[in-house]
């Protein structure tokens, strides 16, 4: 069959199936042979604008721009672990295409989230990791690592015009460790005599400030780069490496962030006299009151509006015993709104 | 000298014979067609157009035996006064064929340009892979997969995660 005939029967079912479950036959396609695969992942690519996900890689890109992605995340006590699902419907029911896992392994000095693509495969050493959350032995500070490095096979997405900036991918393989994406603090706020909700910060290593500009660009991922874990002698290394990092980042006060880089932070919950209790509007999607619960805008230091940003990119909250929502939107990814939302469980700070 | 009437339009007149254009297949046999079903096909309208539809137009690409089914679709679809949910089971019943056939009728569809019969037979095509996993399309298609083992490996894990 001619490749332009291929190509328009492959985008007619990209274009039909547009959620899932039937988007998987997106995937199938892309999984029939070489060149279905190349036409069905730049059908993709070029509406990859949509903030849909398709591929698994999906879950390292933005989500869209104009408004927030509806996920939920079922904790599992039995076996400390954490799914991550892309809600279907409206309604708050469970029933979502899975994501991504996360499994608690509690260490001596720290906490560590492993986070994988198959909930059956939790292992550092697969081809399914995606990344973990580590945090310091109090429960204050966190960081997010990401399997593959934030540059590699990335490119720069114009929001507006339809041309594609292509980075020209160096080296297809990187070796397989963790690279910083997110750090993540809470502190208490002391505010006079009653205690106020505590506050968050979230330092987005790989994504710029400008990012939330106007005409703003957020790093994409475009694929998973293969790793070579047999062509370094030890995966130390990277593990000694992180912690070095990690040490850095640790005596960082909370209001000092790198320059340029995206800076979240929770938003202020306003008291209500009547109900004697903060409040935060979700419009819905959060209906059990928690500490846990919050909203993350644009830090208003990022020169931005004097008053808070009201764009909220980041809502995390309770709506059953072990059922919570997330909604996240451009510039985040599913990954990097996942590890945030995982920091929250954890933390001890102003915990009932 | 002939002077190309103008297309033939639901209120042609019965005095006024309808303008035929000759087609010839690749295997040398002869069809006629009116020229307001032939104007389905972007190529041939070209060819109208152009006043080059005297002689019978050969058409290399396309067998007699598809080229019967093409004029049939095209004159079915210039017939005035078909409601569209006749045309539509209609249609059903044209594509209700052999794969090989239908692939046939796309590329024959993609050569004449006739948009109305390649939206047809594309979302057939489609609708075949809908619901199969990739090695069963593949054994539809009939198709080899050349993937190198850490493509393969990427495939799996795709596949694993979008159908869990």
């Amino acid at each position: 069959m001619p490749p332009e005939l291929l190509r328009d029967v492959l985008m007619r079912i990209e274009k039909s199936e547009s959620t899932w479950p039937p988007r998987k036959n997106v995937v199938a396609c892309a999984g029939v042979c070489r060149n279905w695969r190349e036409i069905m992942k730049e059908i993709v690519k070029t509406r990859e604008v949509s903030g849909k996900l398709t591929f698994p890689i999906s879950l390292k890109q933005p989500g869209p721009r104009d408004s927030l992605l509806q996920c939920y995340i079922k904790r599992n006590r039995s076996n400390q672990t954490y799914y991550l699902y892309l809600s279907l419907d409206q309604a708050l029911n469970e029933d979502g295409k899975f994501l991504l896992a996360a499994r608690k392994l509690r260490r001596p000095t720290c906490t560590d989230y492993v986070i994988s693509l198959n909930p059956d495969d939790m292992s550092k050493g697969s081809s399914t990791y995606i990344g973990k959350l580590r945090s310091n032995f109090l429960g204050t500070k966190f960081t997010a690592f990401d399997a593959q490095p934030p540059s590699a096979g990335s490119r720069v997405m114009k929001s507006r015009s339809t041309r594609l900036v292509n980075f020209k991918q160096v080296s297809p393989k990187v070796p397989a460790g963790n690279y910083p994406a997110v750090h993540i603090s809470y502190e208490l706020n002391v505010l006079g005599s009653s205690r106020g909700p505590r506050r968050m910060q979230c330092v987005l290593d790989a994504i710029p400030a400008s990012s939330i500009e106007p005409g703003g660009v957020a790093p994409t991922q475009t694929e998973f780069v293969s790793s070579t874990l047999d062509t370094f002698p030890s995966f130390s290394f990277f593990r000694s490496k992180s912690t070095r990092v990690e040490n850095l980042e640790s005596g960082r006060p909370m209001s000092a962030p790198k320059d340029g880089m995206l800076v979240l932070k929770n938003k202020s919950p306003r008291w209500h006299e009547q109900l004697q209790c903060w409040c935060l509007n979700f419009h819905g999607r959060v209906t059990v009151a928690s500490v846990k619960n919050f909203q993350l805008v644009a830090s208003p230091e990022q020169g931005v509006a004097g008053t808070e940003h009201e764009n909220v990119i980041l809502q995390f909250g309770k709506v059953g015993k072990d059922v919570f929502t997330m909604d996240y939107q451009y510039p985040i990814s599913a990954f990097q709104s996942f590890a945030i939302c995982l920091s929250s469980f954890d933390t001890r700070i102003a915990c009932e | 000298m002939s002077s190309s009437p103008p297309p033939s339009s639901a209120a042609a007149s019965p005095s006024c014979p309808k303008k035929m254009i000759a087609l010839r297949s690749s295997d040398g046999e002869t069809f006629e067609i009116e020229e307001a079903a032939a104007l389905q096909s972007k190529t041939l309208e070209n060819m109208i157009d152009e006043d080059c539809a005297g002689t019978p137009i050969p058409l290399p690409n396309v067998t007699g035996k598809i080229l019967a089914k093409v004029v049939e679709f095209c004159s079915k679809h210039a017939e005035p006064g078909v409601d569209d949910e006749s045309l539509r089971a209609w249609d059903a019943e044209f594509v209700n064929v052999e794969q090989a056939t239908v692939f046939d009728y796309i590329l024959a569809a993609n050569f004449l340009e006739i948009p109305t019969l390649l939206n047809l037979t594309c979302n057939v095509v489609a609708d075949m892979i809908r619901g199969k996993t990739p090695d069963e399309i593949r054994k539809f298609f009939n198709i080899k997969s050349i993937f190198s083992p850490e493509e393969e490996e990427e495939v799996r894990r795709e596949n694993h995660w979008a159908f869990e």
